[in-house]
């Protein structure tokens, strides 16, 4: 079953003065439960492409399906909305709330889902948990390592029950023992709980690890490998 | 944070400090020499000769006695003439007072600076400002002639002994007033028991010119005059007083609001990429514009009782011990203002400035939270 579809996706900038065409007529379909890895030279796209397929960037024209909606015919409060319930975000620089403990940082989703205090701290703490940061949760961000950090992102980014996970070089800013790490729990994730998992990187380990990677190239999908491990 | 507090309680202390000024002004000048109600022949104010004196004093003095209103009065034989020292020769308003009288409406009494008050055993008392002594050259024990027309318009002449100079920190007013026994006068203006002027002091000085106009109705052949008719300045002072404070206020205000959009602005501008993240997980715009709104009341709401609360303290202590600014004490009587000022603030000037400072909270966090909602995520985080 698919869980991502683009059709045809363009995304040009500047297009007043001198046109930079960031995607250039993109076709992808993501399945559930699918590990994969967008990779491509610095200004390929990738970055692009995860914006617009997580309903940030608007395309200049094509389309975005999720899970049969569209995503571009929302409005832009349903488009928020849309990106509270069904989409969870790793980003580059983890971007923790420096003042909320990981407890916080977890459970705001939660809270801006409405849904219960007590219930918020139960699940956060199972992801928590879930990620091996049990014995951290009354910690602050600048407490925590890079990897811990990005650890909290991921248990974040998972707390809403998302349809699927973006994760923008999430490894970028950690050594290769956090990466290591990192990766190792994103791949049970997916393993255990079939998550599925769309993440841009030029870190080869993260390649090395990924089920499917899509080679972008100047907007276009140049490759696309499907590995069977 | 730290700036709001403080500008408001600079805002609290320096609108006290100039209304305590205003009215210490305003009292100076009532409690020295103008009172609060001043009673005349109408062409004695014009002509200034002695001859136009109050007719029948006697009988206004009993119609005044009856009235509730009026608390104290002082009844003075008043001629403009000339004080001659061995030294100099200056022009001076002569006034003869009763000295029991005379210390229930005027304080020149407690102003003495050197020597004592008329009533003594000394022959032909003057007491004389310090910068007629100046002026003139004069000292304690000092002879002083007094020239001026008598009601006959014949000129007279009196010597006088300096028995107490008086400093009202009105300077002008110290160099043009002499005091001298109301008996040793009406010899020399030729009648005994004459009277130039009524002074008096009501229950409640703002309740002066109703007064006064109730008196007018009822002597229509004399002129009554309220203290804001005879000293126009002083009225200007007490009406400008409340524009001052709101002017004070108003300046205030648009200053804490700059500094609330600029703190605001700032935290904004420096959670730029938290608030695209918020954006991006999911919280709506509404809750992004509750979130910056919220911080901003929270500013508000400790900055600035904090910041009343030390401007009560300050305006509380100060308003005990006065603050000192004898340097410039010279400059400040040229004015007819004490050199030690009270700071005061009325308990309803601290709710409007609550009031306002809310209102302008509201308005001030209006801005920066605008400015939040046009963040695009995909701008605010750069990358996802």
């Amino acid at each position: 079953m698919s869980v991502i579809q683009t059709k045809d996706l363009r995304k040009t900038y500047n297009d007043k003065t001198i046109p930079v065409h960031a995607l250039n007529g993109v076709n992808l379909e993501v399945k559930k439960g699918e590990f994969t890895a967008i990779v491509g030279p610095s200004g390929s796209g990738k970055t692009t492409l995860l914006n617009v397929i997580g309903g940030l960037d608007e395309p200049t024209s094509g389309e975005v399906t999720v899970n049969g909606d569209n995503l571009f015919n929302l409005s832009e409060s349903e488009l928020i909305d849309y990106r509270l319930h069904h989409i969870g975000f790793v980003f580059q620089a983890y971007n923790l709330i420096p003042v909320l403990t990981a407890l916080e940082n977890v459970s705001f989703i939660l809270q801006l889902q409405g849904r219960s205090s007590r219930e918020c701290k139960q699940r956060s703490m199972n992801l928590l948990e879930e990620v091996g940061l049990a014995d951290r949760v009354n910690n602050r961000p600048n407490e925590l390592s890079g990897g811990q950090q990005q650890r909290v992102a991921v248990a974040r980014a998972l707390a809403p029950h998302p349809d699927f996970i973006l994760a923008d070089e999430p490894t970028a800013n950690l050594d290769s023992v956090s990466s290591g790490n990192l990766l190792d729990m994103m791949a049970e994730l997916n393993e255990k709980e079939d998550m599925t998992f769309i993440f841009s990187t030029h870190d080869q380990r993260v390649i090395d690890r990924a089920r499917r990677v899509v080679t972008l190239v100047d907007g276009k999908i140049d490759n696309d490998e499907v590995r069977n491990q | 944070m730290g700036s709001v507090l403080i500008g408001v309680w600079a805002g609290i202390f320096i609108t006290a400090f100039s209304t305590g000024m205003t009215e210490q002004y305003i009292q100076n000048q009532l409690n020295t020499y103008v009172g609060h109600i001043q009673i005349h022949n109408p062409k004695y104010l014009s002509e200034n000769l002695p001859r136009y004196n109050i007719e029948n004093p006697d009988s206004l003095i009993d119609a005044l006695k009856s009235k509730p209103f009026v608390t104290h009065m002082a009844v003075h034989s008043e001629v403009q003439g000339l004080a001659m020292s061995s030294a100099n020769t200056f022009g001076v308003s002569i006034t003869g007072i009763d000295t029991t009288e005379e210390k229930n409406i005027s304080t020149v009494y407690r102003q003495l600076t050197e020597g004592s008050y008329l009533g003594g055993k000394a022959k032909n008392p003057v007491i004389i400002g310090r910068e007629l002594a100046g002026e003139l050259d004069l000292r304690l024990r000092s002879k002083l002639v007094l020239n001026f027309q008598d009601i006959n318009n014949d000129i007279s002449a009196g010597s006088f002994r300096v028995v107490g100079i008086f400093n009202t920190n009105n300077s002008t007013f110290d160099k043009q007033n002499v005091f001298i026994l109301k008996s040793d006068l009406d010899r020399l203006l030729g009648k005994s028991g004459i009277v130039q002027e009524v002074v008096l002091r009501v229950d409640n000085h703002k309740q002066a010119p109703s007064y006064a106009q109730q008196l007018q109705s009822e002597f229509p052949s004399l002129k009554i005059q309220s203290w804001g008719d005879i000293a126009p300045e002083l009225r200007y002072a007490d009406v400008s007083m409340d524009y001052t404070m709101y002017i004070f206020m108003g300046v205030l205000i648009l200053a804490l609001t700059l500094g609330i959009i600029n703190t605001m602005l700032m935290a904004v501008m420096e959670r730029t990429k938290e608030i695209g993240m918020l954006m991006a997980v999911g919280m709506n715009r509404t809750r992004i514009f509750g979130m910056i709104l919220t911080e901003t009341f929270y500013l508000i709401f400790v900055a600035v009782p904090v910041g009343l609360g030390l401007g009560w303290l300050t305006v509380t202590l100060l308003a005990e011990t006065g603050i000192d600014l004898s340097a410039f004490s010279q400059g400040l009587s040229a004015y007819g203002i004490s050199s030690v000022i009270y700071p005061q603030l009325k308990s309803m000037h601290y709710l409007t400035i609550s009031v306002m400072m809310a209102i302008a909270a509201v308005f001030a966090s209006l801005y920066p939270a605008w400015k939040a909602l046009t963040l695009k995520p995909v701008n605010a985080i750069r990358k996802l």
